[in-house]
Parts: C-alpha cells; structure tokens; sequence
C-alpha cells in the first residue's frame, strides 16, 4: 500500500512494478481501497478523512489481577498523528503495546475488548501477532539497535527475516529507509560500523528506519525522544511531521510541547481510563474535562 | 480559579500578572474619571496631572508585556492559563489606550478652559458616565470571571455608539448656528469620539474576559467570514 511513498522526493527512483513485488504480505483491505484514493498529498496541510485505522472496542486489560485499562473506546484515525498523554502508571504504554500485541509477551497478561485495525479484530483466533507486528511497527524509548550488527543490517534485518534476498532490492530499500528516518547523509559513508558506534539521536532514527524499512502501515513510538538532546528530538518531531502523510503514527510521550507540536489528535489517559479524546489544538487551548485541564496545567496532585 | 499549581512559582508568577493588570486598571479609571471632571468643572490643573498620570499606566503596560512573555517563555502555559496569560497581555493594551483617550480627553479640556464655557459641555455627561460604567464593567467581568455582565457590554457598547452619534448630530447643528464657536465645539465633538473608543474598548476587554473563561471567541459575531 506505500507504492505511492516512491513518488516522495527522498525515495530513489524506482519502478512501482519492482516495489511491488517487495510486498510479502497478503493484501489487506486496505490496500485494495488505497488503489482507489489518490496518493496523498506531502504538502497537505490537514489529514485526510479516512476510516479509523484501529477501532479500540471496550478494551480492558489486566496483569494478573490488576487492571491496567479500563474498558477503552477510541477510533484512532488513519495517516494522522495521535499523542497519547497522561501521568506515570496511566496505562498508555500498556494501549500502545496493546496496538500490535507487544504485551503478550508479558506474562499472566489478559485482554477484554476488540481492537479492529483496518476492520479487522487483530486479537481473533488464529491470527499470528508477528504479522501485526510487521504492519504495526514499534520504536522504543531507549534506542535499540542489534549490537552485533552494522547501520546496515539492522536497517535490513526485518526484510531479510522476511526472505528478501534480492541485493538490488535491499540495497534500494536500506537508502531509502534512512533517507526517509533523515539520518542517510550522515551514515552514507560508514554502513558497515557497528550500529551502536554511532549517537543516541542517530541510533534512534536508525532504529526508525529499521521500523519503517519493512514498510508498515503504523509506527507506534514509546517516548521515542525521552533520551534525546534538543537537536535530535527536533529531527525525529520533523520526522514524525513528514512520516505523517503516509503513516498512522501513535505517539506516547510525557512532554506537553511535545505532543502539541507533532500531533494531530491527543488523547489523555488516567488511572487506566481514557478521559478525553480530540484535536490537539483544542485538548491543549480548551480541555473540555477538569481532569485534563489539571494535568496539561500541572495541577495534579 | 482552579487548583493551585504543583510548581508553585507558576502560580506567584500568574498572581503578580493579575494584580499588576488589576492595579493598572484602576489607574486607567483614576484617569478617565479625572478627565470627566477636567471637562465638566473646567479644572486645568487636574489637566496636567491626569497628563502627566499616563506615564504610570504606560509603565505598566510595558511591565506586563514583558512578564507575560517570561511567563510563556519560562512555564509553557496551556489551557485555562495560557488564555489567561494572553489575555491580560491584551487587558494591558486596552488599558493603556483607555488612558490614552483620557489623556487627549484633558488636554482638549484644557484648551476649553481657555475659552469661554459652553452649555453643551455639560450635555457631554451622561456619555461620560456611560463610557465610565462600561469600561469598570468590563473590569469587573474580567477581574471576577463574570461572562454573564461580560456578554452585556457589546449591546452597551453599541449604545454608546448612538449617544455619540447623537451628541455630534446636535453639535453640528450648534456649529451651523454660531461659527465663532466651531474650535470649542469641534473639542467636544472629538471628546464624545473619545468616549466613544472607550466604550470600544471596555467592549474589547470583554470579550477577552469570554475568551478567558470560557474559550469562546465572541467577537465579530455578524461577519461571516471565518479562517480556520
């Protein structure tokens, strides 16, 4: 569905046959309905009005006995960024996780609800979570790149997961992935060094393009700027505007300023429960409910 | 107002705005009433203090520009308390124009002390104490967050608007009656102008006062014609 990313003015030229057979995965409804709509926009200012990406149904979830969220409804909407704000312990790190099944790695972890993401339930029986979690990409607060490996092969590891072999291909997609994550001028001459060799603002773009070179639809980001200085969190915001247009991009983060600058929508978490849902503009200008109005003031407690 | 701030000095900083905003408009309504009476009691002496007096309200206007800015610069305020930061930067700008129309309010007094009395400067009154009623209105809804008086000072104003209307009306047609006179009467005229952008004022701050309490913009109303 990201054949329309080749027309970005980073990407190489390529042929959109050549990238197609790139896509490893059965198409989604989405990308059927995709075909139908223009391309977006780079330049458009508001997001398209799209279905909802995911459609969180009266989600509950527990660890062992406590309940970490509390009966959640939210429509995230596709090709939009979503913030995702609230004191420590709010759950909003269990939600993310929750988008593409992270949290089942945690033990005695148990789910109540629907999460429909495209129209599909991504917890229905039967369904493999590495598959969501190839469409739902996710980048960490502590930037994490595979210590053995080089800039280039943890850009690569998903796609050669996947059986990509093609050297061709991989080549196209390793430029294009760090161009896309704006760390390719600054890593062009060194792709073999260790991954790690490189700083803390550009091993977490690297771990961006490692996310975003197996192409998926979401990019979920765990306080993706928390370990960052200014100038490396004002990179990856840039990123994260110009990821936009092509990705549904969910944003937790602790940082206010943060979360007005790059998001569209925000939605404020407490205790477990979602409070209130909307335009940043207006969560941030206007809260309608007490309780954020408290919070994004700083009068909790 | 809600809760106090965890950060407290948020709290001190967002106080000390206020009082200096508060403080400056009682200043601003010194100058007003002063003006009034520089006209009606022909008193040149009080002329040249409310002139002199604007030098203080002009003070603090720039004293809360530059503490709203640090405000924003230092505490990022969202919500309820950045439109109250914005707002009484704007209270300020109001208030030092209030005092500007009462500043050009006594020096015209002054140059009507030197003439002969005219009748239709008392006629000027009952405006004054209009505009006078508006503009401390208008601070009250401000200052005690009532948008229920606050949402009563765009009719009023607008009344205003006819007594100035009706004061030159009757003050041109005193003009065609005796010439010699027209220097004194064209004083009068621009002090019922004067008034007039008090009452525009006062309605201003208002409409701030909505603003900040209830994150409604109520201006302009009857134009159509909206940005996004």
């Amino acid at each position: 569905m990201f054949l329309s990313v080749s027309s970005l003015a980073t990407a190489p030229p390529g042929s959109p046959n050549e990238m197609s057979n790139l896509t490893m995965s059965a198409p989604t409804p989405t990308s059927q309905t995709s075909a139908l709509t223009p391309a977006p926009n780079d330049n458009a200012v508001a997001p398209a009005v799209t279905a909802p990406a995911f459609d969180v149904r009266n989600l509950s979830i527990w660890y062992g006995e406590k309940q970490a969220i509390k009966n959640i409804s939210i429509e995230i909407p596709a090709k939009t960024v979503t913030a995702i704000i609230g004191p420590s312990g709010c759950g909003k790190s269990t939600f993310l996780r929750c988008l593409n099944r992270m949290h089942e790695l945690v033990p005695h972890t148990r789910v109540d609800g629907e999460i429909l993401f495209h129209g599909e339930n991504l917890y229905r029986p039967g369904s493999d979570p590495a598959m969501a979690r190839r469409r739902i990409g996710m980048v960490f607060q502590k930037s994490n790149p595979f210590p053995t490996m080089s800039i280039e092969e943890n850009v690569l590891v998903g796609l050669r997961l996947n059986g990509v072999r093609d050297r061709h291909i991989l080549n196209e997609r390793l430029e294009r992935s760090l161009r896309m994550a704006a760390l390719w001028d600054e890593v062009k001459n060194d792709l073999k060094k260790p991954g790690m060799s490189i700083s803390g603002g550009q091993q977490q773009r690297l771990c961006i393009a490692r996310a975003i070179a197996v192409e998926p639809e979401v990019l979920l980001m765990d306080e993706p700027c928390s370990a960052l200085d200014p100038i490396a969190t004002a990179r990856v915001e840039e990123l994260i505007r110009e990821l936009r247009t092509r990705y549904t991009i969910v944003i937790v983060t602790h940082n206010m300023q943060q979360a007005s600058r790059v998001s569209d929508k925000t939605a404020f978490f407490y205790v477990g429960e979602l409070i209130e849902f909307g335009d940043t503009a207006q969560i941030f200008s206007s809260p309608r409910e007490r309780k954020t109005e408290d919070y994004i003031t700083g009068r909790f407690g | 107002m809600p809760n106090g701030h965890i950060l407290r000095d948020f709290d001190r900083a967002l106080d000390a705005l206020r009082a200096d905003a508060l403080m400056m408009a009682s200043l601003t309504d010194r100058n007003l009433q002063n003006a009034m009476t520089c006209l009606l009691d022909r008193d040149a002496a009080l002329c040249a203090v409310t002139i002199s007096d604007e030098a203080e309200v002009d003070a603090l206007e720039k004293k809360i520009d530059r503490d709203g800015v640090e405000i924003l610069r230092r505490f990022q305020p969202v919500a309820s308390d950045l439109r109250q930061v914005v707002s009484t930067m704007k209270l300020g700008a109001n208030l030092e124009r209030v005092a500007d129309q009462a500043v050009k309010i006594a020096r015209r007094s002054r140059r009507l002390t030197m003439e002969p009395e005219l009748d239709e400067a008392i006629a000027l009154g009952p405006m004054f104490i209009e505009a006078n009623s508006l503009f401390r209105d208008s601070i009250r809804a401000f200052a005690d967050a009532d948008t229920t008086l606050a949402r009563t000072l765009q009719r009023r104003d607008r009344e205003l608007d006819q007594m100035n209307h009706d004061i030159a009306d009757n003050l041109t047609a005193k003009m065609a009656e005796r010439p010699a006179r027209i220097p004194e009467y064209l004083e009068l005229l621009f002090i019922a102008r004067h008034l007039e952008r008090v009452g525009d004022h006062a309605k201003n701050i208002g409409e701030d006062a909505v603003y900040t309490t209830d994150a409604e913009d109520i201006r302009h109303q009857a134009n159509s014609l909206n940005y996004a």
